[in-house]
């Protein structure tokens, strides 16, 4: 019997545990409204190097939104979320290219491809409990960019293929880097809507109850391996999209950019950002835009050492993450308003 | 060792089931302690062994119980009465035989065993602590089809008014008694056939423990629902269950109706030990 029992109730410090869900901030619609507000300003209001920084955010925070179902949602690590950007980006570049599709039905082509994916990993690999998962993931990470290198022929090889980049139509008077912000922006908000209802609908709950207490969820009807399986699909299909959107947004996919490394990073930012957070993806897109970059400076290893400083960091002082620091700030700011 | 002596000689009245151990190929071979409705019986255990890898538990159970029975399990710590539970939802792997409605089920997997109406509250509870009261007993419920959650909602809750309070409320933050209330209802949602509980009452006040029971008789009462309770609380097992079973060292050594065995003193002797 633990203390709760004893006294009977005991409030949790906001953030501070994973899968609270209790509101903390008094005007969440308010806040969401002017925040797409600021987001559907700011290509008109920063200059183009600021606006594909934005487009990369968005970019990332789909695959992280993606990541987060697996890890945040699903409690299971993925180490190769990489991979599937790079089957979106290549599908992209492939697709638009040499095969001459429009770009409208490269998106859906790509997400159906990597879906089908990660249905194919997670079979095997949820069936097995544990770290499977991560193994296997990890294993498709090491292989991706080799079997890239050996195709050539139609991936480009070591050298890349350019991806031709969605110009803005004439008539919406736009810049190419506005138009296809804009575009990243939609499908962003789409993924966040579509990972909205799933996670309020029986099989988020489902997956909740499985990470919660797996055995208790089982005993209640649950299929754990379906449940797992079929999130870590959707979860593959969110990657493949951004995939496919960081080759609309570079122009150029390469197999350098889709390493191991790219998949770990994800990962860190997922966690870095909060996994089990809406805010989280966000926040870790911006960790993992800013923050290697600016590390840059100090040295080559650098980036890898803030990176891992960093997790180390907000893992030990904050177990939420970013997105749990924001939400016991927004606690704190509620009470002393004393709206709560 | 004392087990098997007192399985021998069963004192006259009690009904004890005079099982030739876990080797008992068929359990019809015993007559029914009491009487019984013709077909097969609803649950029906033969020669039931689990254990935990090398360690057995369960040394061979037989036993029916009757569609609409409240059976209370009783015995000592260690004799195996959270295991019987486990080994009938699937938790732990039960070889022997236990059909429920003819159906085997064990070997199954909790998911399957969940489908055939079985539902288990486990030891502790399990609640879904981050997941709000209400997402606890809409998971119950994951087997419904979606267009009867509601209604079952409406069900579960007018048995436990006290949880209708704390719906949004996360189900950490509710006192051990509620948090009981909720693991029942979240089992109850799924409209089982079976309810098997595991210590209902551990850690609860006797006050929250007599409303539990309360209602857990209305239920078995007014919807028919079929209880296996292990129970600590003799007394209270004994007042409410129909027919009460000793479990000692894995194996049952006593079984009979609530109400003869409740001024018998074998039962308290079998659960407190030979000092009393």
């Amino acid at each position: 019997m633990n203390i709760a029992e004893q006294t009977g109730r005991r409030r949790l410090a906001v953030g501070r545990e994973a899968g609270d869900r209790r509101r903390v901030w008094p005007w969440p619609r308010v806040t969401l409204a002017a925040l797409a507000a600021v987001a559907c300003a700011a290509p008109f209001l920063l200059t183009p190097y600021r606006v594909f920084q934005l487009t990369m955010i968005l970019v990332y925070g789909i695959a992280l939104l993606g990541l987060n179902l697996v890890v945040g949602q699903s409690g299971q690590i993925s180490l190769g979320h990489g991979a599937f950007l790079a089957v979106g980006a290549y599908t992209s570049a492939v697709a638009t290219g040499p095969l001459g599709l429009p770009y409208p039905v490269v998106l859906p082509l790509s997400a159906l491809l990597s879906f089908g994916l990660g249905l194919a990993l997670g079979l095997p690999a949820l069936r097995l409990r544990g770290a499977y998962l991560a193994v296997v993931t990890l294993a498709i990470a090491v292989v991706v960019p080799p079997v890239i290198k050996r195709f050539g022929a139609v991936t480009g090889g070591s050298m890349g293929l350019s991806a031709s980049v969605p110009s803005a139509p004439p008539w919406s008077g736009l810049a190419d880097d506005q138009w296809l912000y804009l575009l990243v922006l939609a499908v962003a908000a789409a993924a966040l809507a579509a990972a909205r209802n799933l996670l309020a609908s029986r099989s988020g709950r489902a997956l909740a109850a499985i990470r919660e207490n797996p055995a208790a969820a089982e005993v209640l009807g649950v299929r754990i391996a379906a449940h797992r399986t079929l999130v870590f699909a959707w979860s593959a299909m969110y990657a493949g999209v951004a995939g496919t959107l960081y080759a609309w947004v570079v122009g150029f996919v390469s197999p350098d950019s889709f390493t191991v490394t790219l998949s770990i990073v994800l990962l860190a930012a997922a966690v870095v950002g909060g996994p089990d957070s809406p805010a989280g993806p966000l926040l870790g897109a911006v960790f993992l835009t800013f923050v290697p970059a600016a590390a840059q400076g100090a040295g080559d290893a650098a980036p890898g050492l803030v990176a891992g400083l960093v997790i180390v960091i907000v893992v030990c002082a904050a177990p939420a993450g970013l997105a749990g620091l924001l939400r016991m700030a927004a606690g704190a700011v509620a009470r002393r308003l004393g709206r709560e | 060792m004392s087990a098997a002596r007192r399985r021998a000689a069963p004192p006259p009245g009690s009904g004890a089931r005079g099982g030739n151990g876990p080797a008992a190929g068929g359990p019809a071979a015993d007559a029914p302690p009491f009487p019984q409705a013709a077909g097969p019986p609803f649950l029906q255990m033969g020669g039931l062994r689990a254990g935990y890898g090398p360690a057995r538990v369960l040394h061979g159970i037989d036993l029916a119980v009757r569609e609409g029975e409240m059976v209370a399990v009783l015995g000592p710590n260690g004799a195996g009465k959270t295991t019987l539970l486990r080994a009938l939802s699937g938790m732990v792997r039960g070889r022997g035989s236990a059909r429920l409605r003819g159906t085997e089920i064990l070997g199954r997997a909790p998911e399957e065993i969940a489908r055939l109406g079985v539902a288990h509250v486990p030891e502790g509870r399990g609640t879904f602590a981050p997941l709000t009261v209400e997402e606890n007993l809409r998971i119950g419920a994951h087997l419904l089809p979606r267009s009867h959650v509601a209604g079952q909602l409406r069900r579960v809750l007018s048995r436990f008014p006290v949880l209708q309070a704390h719906l949004s409320q996360p189900a950490g933050s509710l006192s051990g008694g509620e948090q009981q209330m909720l693991a029942v209802g979240r089992a109850l949602m799924s409209r089982p056939r079976l309810l098997l509980l595991d210590e209902p009452s551990r850690g609860l006040a006797p006050l929250t423990t007599r409303r539990l029971f309360d209602v857990l008789r209305a239920v078995n009462l007014h919807e028919g629902v079929t209880m296996i309770v292990v129970e600590q609380n003799a007394q209270l097992a004994l007042e409410f269950a129909g027919r009460a079973l000793v479990m000692e060292s894995g194996r049952l050594v006593l079984a009979g109706e609530a109400g003869r065995l409740r001024p018998g003193r074998r039962v308290t002797s079998a659960y407190l030990g030979p000092r009393r």
